[in-house]
């Protein structure tokens, strides 16, 4: 985490003088968005040298965001074809999930990503930090197969991530 | 007036009418969360309406304005919600 | 000249698109806002349904000027957006848990029966130490 948030002040110093020493490119989004990707992608590849746990996750995390962004995207049309037929046929319910995340990061980015995605929504976590209670809208008479959804498709791969 | 800023126009009206939906929604709203969550809906779409109006009008500055409205915006929606949860107390 | 012209108006085209997809989403999610029964059902249905939409219409509002610190603005609208999103709708219906905001009577709550019990009793402990 701390590599990542140098490697991003590095790279973005890099652009900026990058611009305001020569004049090679046009003075665009494409360009400037194009040298900052460059620079953080050869200091990504510096890091084999010495953070080889860093060198590991990064694709790993940037294949989650597209993931999340790509159940966002599926779960938002779901609802707005629901939110537009005349009648609607939701069917909530509350889950207890119980955690196999034991650190507050990873139960924060849990609940953060539970709630985000559309459908769902994180209502509090038990006293003693094993049971993560979420509320959802579609389930079909089986709150095992939600269950194991959620812990399948989010918690595993937070957790190779954090660890 | 081309076709792109007619695109614009009837989109900033769109959003109007999203705007007159929320407040129906803040009047009748049976209980003190559901207003907060009409309040949080609400900002969102001033953000997106002052959006659209730095593009109709190309002058880069009113971007500023929307940072400082998204900022306050969900410091009021928390600080709401604290207050809910000190009164029950 | 003609190739300049060419790209200007690409940028207007798929700006455009971009804003009337979000404006759409906005839309809908208004309308669940007014539709649906219950507050829990409209929190989780309809708060990401408007960031997903102002995060399309920044995302237009971007490709048009295409200018870096435009650009820059822009990102960081989008990811202040995403990261407080999430928060307010948590503490907001943790909140409402709290004060014992009903629930849809089609609601399937066997799951959550033990947690408001134990609300309820550490409720009334509190309020006999409060009466002694």
């Amino acid at each position: 985490m701390k590599t990542f948030l140098i490697h991003t002040v590095i790279s973005f110093v890099v652009a900026y003088q990058f611009f305001q020493r020569t004049d090679w490119l046009s003075y665009h989004a494409r360009s400037a968005g194009g040298i900052f990707m460059l620079a953080f992608a050869v200091l990504w590849i510096t890091t084999l040298l010495y953070n080889r746990a860093y060198f590991r996750k990064m694709p790993k995390a940037i294949f989650f965001i597209l993931y999340i962004l790509k159940e966002i995207f599926v779960a938002n049309l779901r609802i707005a074809y629901d939110i537009l037929k005349p009648r609607y046929a939701i069917n909530p319910a509350v889950l207890a999930v119980p955690l196999d995340a034991k650190d507050d990061l990873s139960i924060t980015l849990l609940a953060c990503v539970v709630a985000l995605t559309p459908g769902s929504i994180a209502l509090d976590v038990r006293q003693d930090r094993r049971v993560l209670y979420v509320h959802m809208l579609y389930i079909d008479d089986d709150l095992d197969k939600a269950k194991h959804q959620i812990k399948h498709g989010f918690e595993r791969r937070i957790l190779e991530l954090t660890t | 007036m081309n076709l792109f800023s007619v695109t614009l126009i009837i989109a900033i009206g769109t959003l109007s009418i999203c705007l007159v939906l929320t407040a129906i929604r803040f009047a009748i709203g049976p209980t003190l969360p559901d207003r907060i969550s009409a309040f949080d809906l609400f900002v969102a779409n001033v953000i997106g309406i002052i959006a659209i109006y730095t593009e109709l009008t190309g002058n880069a500055d009113f971007i500023d304005v929307a940072i400082i409205l998204s900022l306050f915006g969900f410091l009021g929606s928390i600080s709401f919600a604290y207050f809910l949860m000190k009164r029950i107390r | 000249m003609l190739n300049n012209l060419d790209s200007f108006l690409l940028k207007e085209t798929i700006s455009s698109v971009f804003i009337l997809v979000g404006v759409a989403f906005m839309l809908i999610a208004t309308i669940g806002l007014l539709r649906f029964p219950d507050f829990y059902i409209r929190m989780s249905a309809i708060t990401k349904g408007s960031t997903l939409g102002l995060g399309l219409i920044l995302a237009g509002l971007g490709i048009y000027f295409d200018h870096p610190a435009m650009l820059l603005k822009v990102v960081a609208i989008i990811s202040f957006t995403f990261m407080t999103a999430p928060v307010a709708a948590h503490v907001l219906s943790r909140t409402a848990v709290q004060n014992k905001i009903p629930f849809w009577n089609k609601t399937n709550l066997t799951d959550f029966q033990s947690y408001l019990k134990k609300e309820h009793r550490s409720e009334k402990k509190v309020d006999e130490e409060r009466a002694k």
